[in-house]
């Protein structure tokens, strides 16, 4: 089975239809392919021309503009692809900084913390002066910048979802 | 120059031709569309309808369908060619659907709207018989039968090779023809 017959239109068309003719009769006998057709032609015939329900298509129009508008959509999406990668990578590397930061500060943090607790408030008078020495100039301008870029980051994210 | 040497020069020389310069295929415009959506929208609304068994996924997917071929944006070739490749474009969206619902319910089903209308309790037996048929079967009949689709066009429509259409096409229409015995419908 490699080629498809090339009567099979036509006996198609006439198990379809109901006019044989004595020449296709005798060849749908030898053709197993045709004899197959003609076995479920009548009735693929009249499946298909049972009436579908009183169907109403959308108007061409309207599909033409609902594609237009999906495909500015997805060319806007293509355009601001970049400057999300951006914005994504924005983010990473200031959380990453917060992270460094924390890190190489957290002794003295930790303190400042603790420093906030009632208790320690009360006792106000014993305040940790090693503390505030260890707290480095670098730390605040470290503190002040990545503080900085965080708030224009989030409200770069605010008006561009606006 | 004698006319013997002028004949001889014709001879040698190769006349350059130029072939014509290849027109980039224009996409699609609205008033080409709207021709093309009018003269086809309905058989393949037919044909999503009788793969799918179900009206509101017919509708679906007959509007993806033109999506995607407008955002695809073929060549303005034949309207033929562009028949078929809408086709082809719906039959992949009817098959993820079935995927989907496959994946969704655990087990391929077929909805099929409930009648209230003699025609449509007719075309509500034949869809139940045809719906016995796995979707591939039913496409290739489809396609076969009533699209009138050669093999090629067949096999270029559902990703098959035009081989293997003759063999599935002939499996196909036996389970059909047993289905029809079974069920005292055939002929």
């Amino acid at each position: 089975m490699s080629e498809s017959c090339r009567r099979e239109r036509d006996v198609r068309r006439a198990a379809a239809s109901g006019t044989w003719t004595d020449e296709l009769r005798a060849h749908v006998a030898s053709c197993a392919d045709c004899d197959a057709a003609a076995s479920v032609s009548p009735w693929l015939a009249r499946f298909a021309a049972i009436p579908d329900r009183e169907h109403i298509l959308p108007d061409p129009s309207v599909v033409w503009l609902k594609a237009q508008l999906m495909r500015n959509t997805t060319a806007a999406e293509r355009v601001l692809r970049p400057m999300n990668q951006l914005q994504m990578g924005a983010y990473l590397v200031v959380a990453a900084c917060w992270a460094a930061v924390l890190t190489w500060k957290w002794e003295v943090i930790d303190k400042w913390v603790h420093r906030l607790t009632p208790g320690q408030f009360i006792g106000g008078a014993s305040v940790d002066a090693a503390t505030s020495a260890s707290v480095s100039l670098t730390f605040i301008l470290a503190i002040i910048v990545l503080s900085s870029l965080t708030i224009m980051l989030a409200l770069h994210t605010i008006l561009a979802e606006e | 120059m004698t006319a013997d040497a002028m004949m001889l020069l014709q001879a040698t020389v190769p006349i350059e031709r130029t072939a014509p310069p290849k027109r980039a295929p224009r996409p699609i415009d609205e008033a080409r569309f709207e021709s093309f959506y009018r003269a086809h929208a309905a058989s393949l609304w037919s044909y999503i309808y009788r793969l799918t068994g179900n009206p509101a996924t017919a509708d679906d997917l007959l509007q993806k369908s033109f999506f995607r071929f407008l955002r695809a944006n073929p060549p303005t070739t034949t309207d033929e060619h562009l028949r078929r490749y809408l086709f082809r474009t719906a039959t992949n969206l009817a098959f993820d659907h079935f995927r989907e619902t496959k994946r969704e319910r655990g087990q391929e089903i077929v909805v099929i709207e409930e009648s209230a209308h003699e025609s449509a309790d007719l075309r509500h037996d034949m869809m139940r018989v045809f719906a016995e048929l796995k979707p591939r079967e039913r496409s290739l009949l489809w396609l076969a039968h009533v699209e009138e689709l050669d093999h090629e066009e067949i096999s270029e429509a559902l990703g098959l090779k035009p081989k293997s259409v003759r063999v599935v096409l002939f499996r196909a229409r036996k389970r059909l023809a047993e289905l029809l015995k079974k069920k005292g419908l055939g002929s």
